[in-house]
């Protein structure tokens, strides 16, 4: 591998507009930013541009960190990724599925215009990819095991848009495994019911919605830069200081606001919280679990440990349960037994 | 001794020109090479016998659509028979026809050899993609017998297309059984029709030449194709270029070595079309061409150990894609078939019955392209099992029920039924069957292309980031 083919390995996601962190997103982040502190909190330029350009926050150990698990975690995807099912096995059965079930009218809905179709399709595929999302991070907090994995993300002290990539490598294995699975529910069931006109609706290659989410700021959820919507609207759309919430270490914050894109997951599942803009939130893991933010090997190995704990606790509860049962059953004999002598 | 002189120069000329033309890219001529040869025959390549099967086996599947529903269906057996089992008699040639802008040279089979048939060529093992428990010539027999009773050459209450499946069954049976299950099988042994051997007594040329020569004839290519674009040989077989086929410019197509047969055709027709990521044409001409240049070079020897290994090396090539072409026929008809009852679904009264004929010819050429495969040298086991099942030895007819087998008079059996949409799963689990088996890659009318078109534009890495 050359030089430039190893820069564009590592680098690559800069350029392509179907990642946040497409240099085009960023700098529409920072207008953004810069527009938010200069009309609404009516700050001076040079402040506006020292709090965005914040180098306590860009070159913080928890961010240094942020960087290293970016690049590493590359090769780890590099990797992994061929391992893992591809979407298109999973689109093939269902679509084989399909078929196979005569209740199911192929091309039921062929006729409608394509316009429809199209945008349909295109609502369709955010929405379940938005949902998809907020389900696995969900069990993310709730289950220990993942949670032991998701806490990688959440030791960040300071936060960056190169946060986003702050995860076990676990984690990126979750999570493309529900794009694959959401990804291939939608598009085989489109096909199927509506022919072979569908399509999606694009901007540079990258459905539209998503280009929206991106373009007006999804990169400022993970910053310092709390950016909040009117209150009817943080019932639909997460804002980027909803989602500062999310990383809050204090009590009231935990487990609120797991949605990506849509605030209406969190809202139909009681666990929307709006933004409160009451000075800065503190971001990370409460003092108990803290402390491993800035050590990569931890960050690597810890997941694996603390999961083997779980692992072992569970099986020792589950052994003993055996065990219970066991001496019951034997119990049970013995008296049987004695009662038979007598 | 000047005529003496004059013989020499006339040999060394004869050799030297010989010798140049060798090294052009066509299929021959190539010089006579036979050791001890005194005769004045300059060129050794000789496959006529093989395509006079071709127009055999062309002019039978046009024969097959000349019925009128029982009325001739005594004589017309009979005439297919002739061109079946060959005959004494000179036969006209039906198919391939002179046309406007596409002049043929031949008109009747005796102009390109005699005392030809293709049953003498037929593959005759089992033949369980068939009812009735038939060997590979019974179910042509079978075919012939059912074609000449019918009306035009289908039968709409079993959905059989009778041409399609007499011609692409034949084009496996014959062609492919011939060319890769003998002459380039056996034939290639040691010991049999060695190289410093004549063929048989009196020819002219030598045992592995020949042998050679024979499948290539099979294989239906123009002598001079090499280094023609998919397209023009298609053009040539389709009769739309005469400029093309017409290499020694007299204005006429010749048969013998200036056509395009149907083996070729469809290696053609797939290089040209779906992903356009083959060379099937290519690929076997030039291993059937450098195979060739190996015999001749050998210059009438008995061939060494290293260069038959190397000569099989090339008749393997041969024979993995001939299969492979077989495979995206197979690939391609069951796509067809695929996209027809999607058709039907929106249709009835006339419009119906049309698209179903359309619908049955496409099943026509995809069972006899399944057959086709399965008439060759290997074995395809637990594969042509699954494919036959999934195929069904009938299309799904228009009240839905199937040919399930054959009764004891030679009637076909329909007692089931199927949905139109559970044949489709079928059809694309034949697919998905020709891509993980032969890895074919043109994959053409292919059922799940939009899926894979979709999901690539997705990318779905992209959406493996997490809040």
């Amino acid at each position: 591998m050359d030089d430039i083919n190893l820069l564009n390995f590592f680098l690559s996601d800069f350029i392509n507009p179907k990642k946040r962190v497409f240099t085009g997103y960023l700098i529409l982040s920072i207008l953004l930013a810069s527009l938010w502190l200069l009309l609404i909190k009516q700050q001076t330029l040079k402040s506006t541009f020292r709090k965005i350009f914040d180098k306590k926050i860009l070159w913080s150990g928890s961010a240094k960190a942020d960087y290293k698990l970016f690049l590493i975690n590359r090769v780890f995807t590099f990797f992994i990724s061929p391992l893992l099912i591809s979407q298109v096995a999973i689109s093939t059965a269902l679509y084989l599925f399909l078929h196979s079930v005569d209740f199911f009218n192929q091309n039921l809905f062929s006729d409608t215009p394509l316009s429809i179709i199209v945008a349909l399709f295109t609502v369709s595929l955010f929405v379940v990819d938005d949902f998809t999302k907020y389900v696995v991070h969900r069990w993310m907090h709730k289950i220990p095991i993942l949670w032991a994995i998701h806490k990688v993300h959440h030791s960040a002290k300071t936060m960056t848009p190169i946060t986003v990539y702050r995860v076990h490598p676990l984690e990126g294995v979750l999570f493309s495994l529900r794009s694959v699975f959401a990804q291939g529910a939608v598009i085989p069931t489109f096909l199927f019911f509506f022919g072979g006109a569908v399509d999606l609706y694009t901007i540079v290659g990258v459905n539209i919605l998503v280009f929206f989410f991106h373009a007006t700021g999804s990169n400022l959820r993970h910053s310092h830069i709390d950016i909040s919507y009117w209150k009817w609207l943080e019932h639909i759309l997460i804002s980027p200081s909803q989602h500062q919430v999310h990383h809050s270490i204090a009590e009231k914050h935990y487990d609120k606001n797991f949605g990506a894109a849509l605030a209406v997951w969190d809202w139909i599942f009681g666990s929307l919280h709006l933004s409160e803009n009451k000075g800065d939130v503190v971001f990370g893991l409460d003092t108990y679990e803290s402390g491993k933010e800035g050590k990569i090997q931890d960050l690597y190995l810890e997941p694996l440990f603390e999961i083997a704990r779980i692992i072992k606790i569970f099986s020792t509860k589950i052994a003993f349960r055996i065990f219970n049962r066991l001496s019951l059953i034997k119990d049970l004999f013995s008296f049987q037994i004695k009662k038979n002598k007598s | 001794m000047i005529i003496k002189k004059l013989k020499t120069t006339t040999a060394i000329v004869a050799i030297a020109l010989s010798g140049t033309i060798a090294l052009s890219d066509g299929y021959g001529p190539f010089p006579v090479t036979l050791q001890g040869y005194s005769g004045d025959k300059t060129n050794t390549v000789s496959y006529s016998g093989q395509i006079a099967r071709h127009v055999l086996e062309q002019s039978l599947k046009k024969l097959a659509g000349k019925g009128n529903g029982g009325g001739n269906a005594a004589d017309l057996e009979a005439q297919m028979l002739s061109y079946f089992n060959g005959s004494d008699e000179d036969l006209p040639i039906i198919a391939p026809k002179s046309k406007d802008g596409f002049k043929i040279k031949q008109t009747s089979l005796h102009q390109i050899s005699k005392g030809k048939n293709i049953s003498g060529k037929f593959y005759d093992g089992a033949m369980t993609a068939w009812p009735g428990n038939m060997s590979g010539k019974d179910v042509a027999y079978n075919m012939i017998a059912m074609a000449a009773k019918s009306n035009k050459g289908f039968d709409a209450d079993t959905g059989y297309d009778w041409a399609q499946l007499i011609s692409k069954y034949t084009m496996g049976a014959m062609a492919y059984n011939q060319a890769v299950d003998n002459y380039l099988d056996e034939k290639l042994s040691a010991e049999k029709k060695p190289n410093d051997k004549p063929y048989k007594d009196g020819v002219h040329y030598t045992g592995k030449e020949h042998s050679w020569d024979e499948a290539f004839g099979y294989w239906g290519a123009a002598a001079h194709q090499h280094g023609f674009k998919p397209n023009k040989v298609y053009e040539i077989a389709k009769m739309k270029n005469q400029g093309a086929a017409d290499k020694n410019g007299d204005g006429m197509v010749d048969l013998k070595s200036e056509y395009v047969f149907g083996p070729t055709y469809y290696a053609a027709a797939f290089d040209r079309s779906g992903t356009k990521s083959t060379n099937y044409t290519s690929t076997i001409f030039d291993a059937f061409l450098d195979g060739r240049k190996l015999i001749t070079a050998a210059a009438g020897n008995a061939l060494t150990d290293s260069e038959r290994s190397q000569l099989k090396a090339y008749a393997a090539t041969i024979e993995e894609n001939w299969e492979k072409v077989l495979a995206e026929a197979v690939f391609k008809y069951a796509g067809s078939v695929y996209k027809d009852i999607n058709k039907m679904k929106d249709l009835s009264g006339d419009d119906l019955n049309k698209a179903y004929r359309a619908y049955s010819k496409h099943w026509g050429e995809l069972k006899g392209f399944a057959m086709a495969m399965q008439s060759g040298k290997s074995n395809l086991g637990a594969t042509a099992t699954k494919m036959n099942e999934l195929m069904g030895f009938g299309p799904v007819t228009l009240n839905n029920s199937y040919v399930t087998g054959m009764d004891l008079n030679g009637n076909f059996v329909m007692d089931r039924k199927r949905s139109w949409s559970d044949y489709q799963l079928h059809m694309l689990k034949i697919q998905q069957m020709m891509v993980d088996t032969f890895s074919v890659k043109a994959r053409v009318n292919d059922g799940l292309n939009d899926l894979q078109a979709l999901t690539d534009k997705l990318d779905s890495a992209s959406s493996a980031e997490t809040d």
